[in-house]
């Protein structure tokens, strides 16, 4: 089983050491993040976010099967993630390793557990047709914080997403094609997004935003997804060096503050593509901007 | 048949495999453990143990293996069967016995930590079980609610040491007779083939298994679950309850499921029970007889590919000193060399006739069970 | 029960007539399997949950290669200590059939599963001393024979206890307790109530969180929420987590000090007096 290349231990105490002195190796702030960028594709649901040299690729796809019959009214949202070769020799293929598996895990409490997407509007005939929403995200790059930037990507790909249009007359389901009518958004009822804290020392140490080398020397980590209304979607503390109760409700009020930055930036990413999208003003009362 | 992953290679050193071998061939064998041959260890047995099943048990085995063992009872539609078929089906069953039951209402997993669910050695146990417990149809019979509906009994099994110290399957047998016995399904309210209703009242539950004292004029007293029995045989020696280091130099090993016939007692027998010898009223049966290959069978570590039988053809070159070979192959005291060939067919009838025969190890066993407290 | 309920003053009894700050019946026993290194079995309320540990022992990886199990040194990114100069931490949970209330069975790869292995493991590593057995594994196993709530929560204490009976050296104990809000996500009720200890049915209703802490301290080693709460409830719910935590703690003290009285009483124990000593204190 490929591993990460251990860091060496003149890096470890190096790395350490500076983060005893209040430095960082790439000169960071501790509650500063990498420069984030967001770009979409030219299709409905396409993401492609870079965070350092972290970068992620997001697709949402949308098609219309049988809804489970256990959930004769909700439609099916999944979420699936591929950690391949090509982000980092430690990953191989079709073989999840335990990053893979948090990551999925967290993505799916975060976005698909706190209802970000309500699933009963995918609903078209109950029991018989629904939406389902596949996300694909892929890791092209991985140098660190996979979680905070995936989840980014994921809540702006489903933002930046639109379903074909349909009607239902008698029974019978019409889907439109694009040019027949234009497609609409999910209704999309939060954005949820996540900071994962990293903790050195004794725990006393809390830096925002870890790199590749900084993730592998951390005692311990802490991920909180909140939305910029305050409401916790999700937190994963699991194990690791204990932290100070204290910190950890700072690290909470922190990662609000954070999240709100992330929830501007998205806002304003998808104004500006809608703006670009919509160069003859046919469309100028579909905006991208959700009320929530 | 039963794979080898349950029964690990044990390190003995051929010296002591031989040792063992010879102490076992000798009329009376003498056991590691100094028991008699037809002796069993001794184990301890609690049921009851979870409030959310209809019935389970634990039972922990003197060299420490446990296992616990979950029903879980749930009602099920039948399966709709084709119309004009079905018609048939079901007036050629009314005729002489409109209570029937299907395999597949029964569905039975080992699980064993550290080994994967598929494991085939956690299913090949599983169908033994089911095997010897759907032998004689009669099971089933009692999960029939009306002929539309139909209990269906999950029956999972845990052990909880990992890897078992023994071959597992006596332990999870004995495990899900007690389980079975425990097992209580709601009294039915509704009639005929309404949807069924049951009552809520719990003490008013009925036990799969019914007691004899409680009801002594249904045709199922004395019914019990099946039990599973490790036989194995050295040289001529038949030896019951064998440890893992006993196993080890086994020539046979045989599984034999035993289950008391489904008749109705004598008035004779009634009350010897009372007299306190039920060994009287058992009327055993034979359900099912499966071999088990020892791990005696296995090629053990170290045997050079040339002498082989198992790796024939992909070995390296024979060996060419015939000295070596038969080193290998020929007999030599205090070394200790794996069986080879089948066992004699007499030998395999004495074992099934040794857990038959009156007063055997089958009564005894079932004797040992009925004095587990059933809560 | 060392904390104050007077001061919030509640009428209000919950479900199973406990009241906010009460745990449920907690019934622990270690030593429940005479073939394992370390046993254990937990009950909180009607969570039932067995603990096995093997190890420390060096037989390594091997056997349970196929299996999924949860290694916490090395590999993990979390902790600092590398395969070779600390021992292995595998974890294996078992879900039996019959746990739940509906028959469910659940794959071991199934993620929910791996992510409670991942969790065990990566919390115990930071507990236990594993830089003392080097090139060695520890490995668990939990068998969950019955679950109403507080699941992790109970693994956790189940899990400390077998360890403590298998004689691995920790820090401290490693607790934890569940913690819910008496107000679902959406209202903005200030004068929600935090509750401790949570049983099934109040997990499906209400928001909840599970706080590992070590010892009776307020070093939080496993923090996991899984539902949406307001910001402002976390304090309130991990306090009142922490102080369950503290009760745990006590309980599962006793019932490691109960049975070493009880061999020494037996004469289990061979090097007695100092032992003794030890116990009595």
């Amino acid at each position: 089983m490929p591993r990460e290349a251990e860091p060496s231990l003149n890096e470890r105490a190096f790395v350490v050491q500076a983060l005893q002195e209040g430095l960082r190796v790439d000169g960071r702030a501790f509650d500063q993040y990498r420069q984030l960028e967001l770009k979409f594709g030219e299709q409905y649901g396409v993401a492609d976010v870079t965070l350092g040299k972290t970068r992620i690729l997001v697709k949402v796809s949308a098609e219309v099967t049988t809804p489970y019959t256990d959930r004769p009214f909700d439609g099916i949202f999944t979420i699936t993630t591929e950690l391949s070769p090509m982000a980092s020799p430690a990953f191989e293929v079709n073989r999840p390793t335990e990053t893979e598996v948090l990551l999925s895990r967290l993505l799916e409490k975060t976005v698909r557990r706190s209802n970000a997407l309500d699933t009963e509007s995918l609903c078209l005939v109950a029991g018989q047709k629904c939406w389902s929403i596949r996300v694909d995200l892929h890791v092209l790059s991985h140098d660190g914080n996979l979680i905070d930037v995936s989840c980014f990507a994921v809540v702006a790909a489903l933002r930046h997403f639109r379903k074909p249009d349909t009607s239902i007359e008698g029974g019978h389901l019409t889907v439109y094609t694009p040019a027949e009518r234009e497609p609409v958004p999910l209704s999309w009822l939060h954005s949820p997004f996540c900071v994962t804290f990293s903790f050195y020392g004794e725990g006393e140490i809390t830096i925002l935003d870890a790199n590749l080398l900084e993730e592998q020397l951390r005692v311990s980590s802490c991920t909180i997804s909140l939305n910029r209304h305050g409401e916790i979607c999700q937190i994963a503390k699991l194990g690791g060096t204990p932290v100070e109760a204290a910190t950890l409700l700072q690290c909470a009020s922190v990662a609000l503050n954070k999240v709100k930055e992330f929830s501007t930036l998205l806002d304003q990413k998808l104004a500006e593509d809608a703006k670009r999208r919509n160069k003859g003003g046919l469309l100028a009362e579909l905006s991208a901007e959700n009320e929530r | 048949m039963a794979s080898a992953t349950t029964q690990q290679h044990l390190l003995l050193s051929p010296a002591e495999l031989a040792y063992l071998h010879s102490s076992l061939s000798l009329t009376p064998p003498v056991r590691p453990d100094g028991r008699t041959a037809t002796q069993f260890r001794p184990l301890t047995a609690e049921t009851g143990v979870l409030p959310a099943a209809n019935g389970s048990a634990r039972v922990c085995f003197a060299d420490g293996t446990e296992a616990v063992v979950g029903v879980k009872a749930e009602v099920e539609k039948r399966k709709v069967l084709p119309l004009s078929k079905g018609h048939e089906q079901i007036r050629e069953s009314d005729g002489d016995d409109a209570v029937a039951g299907e395999n597949d209402w029964v569905e039975i997993t080992v699980e064993i930590p550290g080994y994967r669910d598929d494991d085939s050695s956690t299913v090949f146990l599983a169908t033994m079980l089911s095997e010897a417990l759907l032998a004689d149809g009669e099971f089933t019979k009692k999960l029939w609610i009306n002929r539309r509906f139909h209990w269906k009994l999950y029956i999972d099994q845990i052990i909880l040491i990992s890897p078992p110290l023994s071959y597992p399957l006596p332990l999870l047998s004995l495990t899900t007779h007690l389980a079975l016995l425990s097992t209580r399904l709601p009294r039915l309210k509704s009639e005929a083939d309404e949807d069924p209703m049951f009552d809520d009242d719990w003490d008013a539950s009925r036990f799969i298994y019914p007691r004899q004292s409680s009801d002594t004029t249904s045709a199922t007293v004395g019914s019990r679950p099946p039990v599973t029995l490790l036989v194995m045989a050295v040289g001529d020696n038949i030896i019951f309850d064998p440890s893992k280091e006993e196993l080890a130099v086994a020539d046979s090993a045989l599984a034999v499921s035993v289950g008391e016939r489904n008749a109705p007692v004598d008035e004779a027998s009634e009350t010897m029970d009372v007299d306190g010898e039920p060994q009287a009223g058992r009327q055993l049966r034979l359900l099912s007889v499966r071999t088990i290959d020892p791990p005696s069978r296995l090629t053990a570590p170290g045997v050079p590919n040339a002498v082989n039988a198992a790796a024939w053809g992909q070995g390296g070159p024979v060996a060419k000193d015939p000295g070596a070979r038969a080193a290998e192959i020929d007999d030599v005291e205090g070394v200790w060399k794996a069986p080879r060939g089948g066992t004699k067919v007499a030998i395999l009838g004495a074992m099934v006739q040794k857990v038959l025969e009156k007063g055997g190890i089958a009564e005894e066993v079932l004797d040992g069970l009925d004095a587990v407290d059933l809560g | 029960m060392p904390l104050d309920t007077s001061t919030y003053n509640l009428a209000l009894l919950r479900i199973d007539g406990r009241r906010w700050n009460e745990l449920r019946q907690l019934r622990g026993q270690i030593r429940t399997q005479a073939a394992a290194d370390g046993s254990s079995y937990l009950e909180m309320g009607n969570t039932k949950i067995m603990c096995v540990v093997t190890g420390p022992s060096e037989e390594g990886k091997r056997r349970n290669q196929g299996a999924s199990s949860a290694s916490a040194a090395g590999s993990g990114s979390s902790t600092s200590a590398s395969a070779t100069n600390a021992a292995d931490i595998l974890v294996s949970v078992v879900v039996g059939g019959f746990s739940t209330v509906d028959r469910k069975k659940r794959a071991r790869s199934d993620k929910r599963i791996q992510e409670l292995q991942a969790t065990l493991a990566k919390s115990l590593a930071a507990v236990l001393h594993t830089h003392l057995f080097p090139r060695s594994t520890i490995s668990l196993s939990l068998h969950i024979l019955s679950q109403d709530g507080s699941l992790l929560a109970c693994m956790i204490n189940a899990a400390t206890l077998a360890l403590v009976d298998a004689g691995v050296p920790m820090t401290d104990y490693l607790v934890a307790c569940s913690a819910g809000s008496t107000s679902s996500h959406s209202a903005a009720d200030e004068r929600a109530d935090p509750l401790i200890d949570l049983n099934n049915q109040e997990e499906q209703e209400l928001p909840f969180l599970t706080v590992g802490t070590l010892g009776a301290s307020d070093k939080v080693v496993v923090l996991v929420c899984e539902s949406r709460v307001q910001v402002s409830r976390l304090e309130g719910m991990m306090v009142a987590a922490a102080d369950g935590c503290v009760n745990i703690r006590a309980y599962l003290d006793s019932v490691v000090r109960e049975k070493g009285h009880r061999m020494v009483a037996e004469g289990a124990v061979e090097k007695g007096a100092s032992m003794a000593m030890d116990i009595d204190v």
